[in-house]
């Protein structure tokens, strides 16, 4: 699962300088974290008409990253045609489609975060660093590159006081890794030297 | 006798820090040099610390070298990727630099540029590996080098250490690190414990330079339990700096008594003080090694 937030309201009406515009929301991700569903752009839409904005429409597609076809799209919400913009509230992958396809401005509301996912009910994010080269069985099913503030491949850093990261209050993750692989009988994968990454595997990621 | 001789005599190792100036005026910093003139092996020049923007070690530990001192240059794993961290350590070395302190560093949000890259290309354990291949006369890749380094690298650990933490350490001592500089010690039963553990897990114990922070107050005593990681100062520590006269006087005296008793336990001492080194001399004075 994709994770994203939403933006400050302040600053997507800073963006949105157009006024006649169409929201589209997300059934997938979005939908999902309750950031991009039909509630989430419902109340978009009030807020935006209350700032002055005039909303000529709005839609929840399926998945904003999956479209086969953006004529369907059209067929199916022909006020589009008449906007000066859009507002996406969707992932990085959803808004990017979409502007493939659309000849006016797309905004995005939401900015993505991380790649998560959900476990018993509970939304995790940061699961996957999308390196393009996973390693993530060498801890014990817990990715450093996502969950280290480091992305440090041999071990704790050693900022981390009473546990927890320098950077933020989350656990430090290497004690966690420690626990995970002790539980499943592979603490002999820490003592590897883990040799530097090969950033050619995501030429286009920062991360 | 360099440093990196006086690592294989066994001789009582002192060192202590210096941080770059935060513009362009060095005078400051080569007052601060004077201070610690016959007094240390060598001076640690710190490398952009606790992720605020200073001048480049390698140009200090060049200036400070031309002086006379022998340096010991931090370097981080934070601001710079494989190709800068190779030209940085031939260009060092072309300035005479051989003694290389690797450390993670800490996070730009913990400094003065807090929307900073993180870079962490390399992590300290990988630097240490890239460090054994110049000095063997090749890069990162592997290609040839044209000359090859000199370098006496170490590494940094707390004396406290986790489980997982241990692991990095001896994964730190197999790649080559020579010495290791603790953060700083208060407490000579967990410096006690640190060196039973080192000798676990190495069959050649690389040389423990353990580091002193001389307190100034309670409130010092306080603020580095509760900002520093890896720090700890003992209850009775902080209850001698409260009910002290002269706070300042009594840091010097528990500085200088750690030193002692520090004297049996490991292989050195690294002061690395919390403003300046107006106390450094009179703190190895009166531990009775200077």
């Amino acid at each position: 699962m994709i994770i994203s937030k939403q933006k400050e309201f302040d600053v997507i009406l800073r963006n949105l300088k157009e006024e006649d515009i169409f929201i589209i929301g997300c059934g997938k991700c979005a939908k999902k974290l309750r950031v991009g569903g039909e509630p989430e752009v419902l109340q978009m839409k009030t807020k935006l008409e209350k700032a002055g904005k005039n909303i000529i429409g709005w839609t929840v597609l399926s998945s904003a990253c999956y479209i086969r076809s953006w004529e369907e799209v059209l067929t199916q919400n022909p006020a589009i045609k008449k906007a000066h913009a859009l507002l996406v509230m969707s992932c990085g992958g959803g808004i990017s489609v979409i502007s493939g396809f659309a000849d006016i401005p797309a905004y995005p509301a939401l900015d993505t975060e991380s790649l998560g996912g959900t476990c018993c009910e509970e939304t995790v994010k940061d699961q996957c660093g999308m390196c393009g080269d996973c390693i993530i069985w060498m801890y014990g099913g817990i990715c450093p590159l996502s969950q280290c503030a480091k992305t440090l491949l041999n071990g704790p850093c050693g900022g981390a006081k009473d546990g927890k990261c320098e950077v933020d209050d989350r656990l430090c993750v290497w004690d966690a890794i420690f626990e995970r692989l002790k539980k499943i009988g592979k603490l002999e994968y820490l003592d590897v030297l883990r040799a530097p990454r090969d950033h050619t595997r995501n030429r286009r990621s920062n991360v | 006798m360099s440093f990196s001789d006086k690592l294989l005599t066994g001789e009582f190792i002192v060192t202590a820090e210096i941080s770059p100036p935060k513009g362009t005026e060095i005078r400051p910093l080569l007052s601060e040099a004077a201070r610690l003139k016959s007094l240390v092996d060598a001076i640690n020049v710190t490398d952009n610390p606790r992720a605020i923007m200073r001048m480049s070690p390698a140009a200090v530990c060049w200036l400070l070298q031309g002086k006379g001192y022998e340096t010991i240059m931090h370097i981080t794993c934070r601001d710079r990727n494989r190709l800068a961290l190779q030209s940085d350590l031939l260009g060092a070395h072309a300035m005479g630099i051989r003694n290389i302190l690797i450390m993670t560093g800490d996070h730009p949000e913990k400094g003065d540029h807090e929307g900073a890259k993180p870079v962490y290309d390399l992590d300290s354990v990988q630097v240490l590996s890239l460090i054994r291949k110049l000095n063997n006369g090749f890069d990162c890749s592997g290609n040839r080098l044209e000359g090859m380094t000199d370098f006496t690298p170490g590494a940094v650990s707390n004396t406290q250490l986790s489980d997982v933490s241990m692991i990095k350490l001896r994964k730190k001592i197999n790649m080559g690190a020579s010495f290791i500089q603790t953060q700083a010690v208060f407490d000579t039963d967990s410096m006690s414990n640190f060196m039973d553990k080192i000798d676990m897990i190495s069959s050649k114990r690389p040389v423990i330079i353990a580091g002193i922070i001389p307190l100034r107050s309670e409130k010092s005593a306080r603020f580095l339990n509760e900002n520093i990681a890896g720090i700890k100062v003992p209850d009775n520590i902080i209850n001698r700096m409260r009910e002290a006269n002269d706070p300042a006087s009594e840091g010097i005296e528990i500085a200088a008594e750690l030193i002692r008793k520090l004297r049996s336990l490991c292989d050195g001492i690294h002061i690395m003080p919390i403003r300046d080194h107006k106390n450094t001399k009179h703190i190895l004075e009166t531990a009775g090694i200077r």
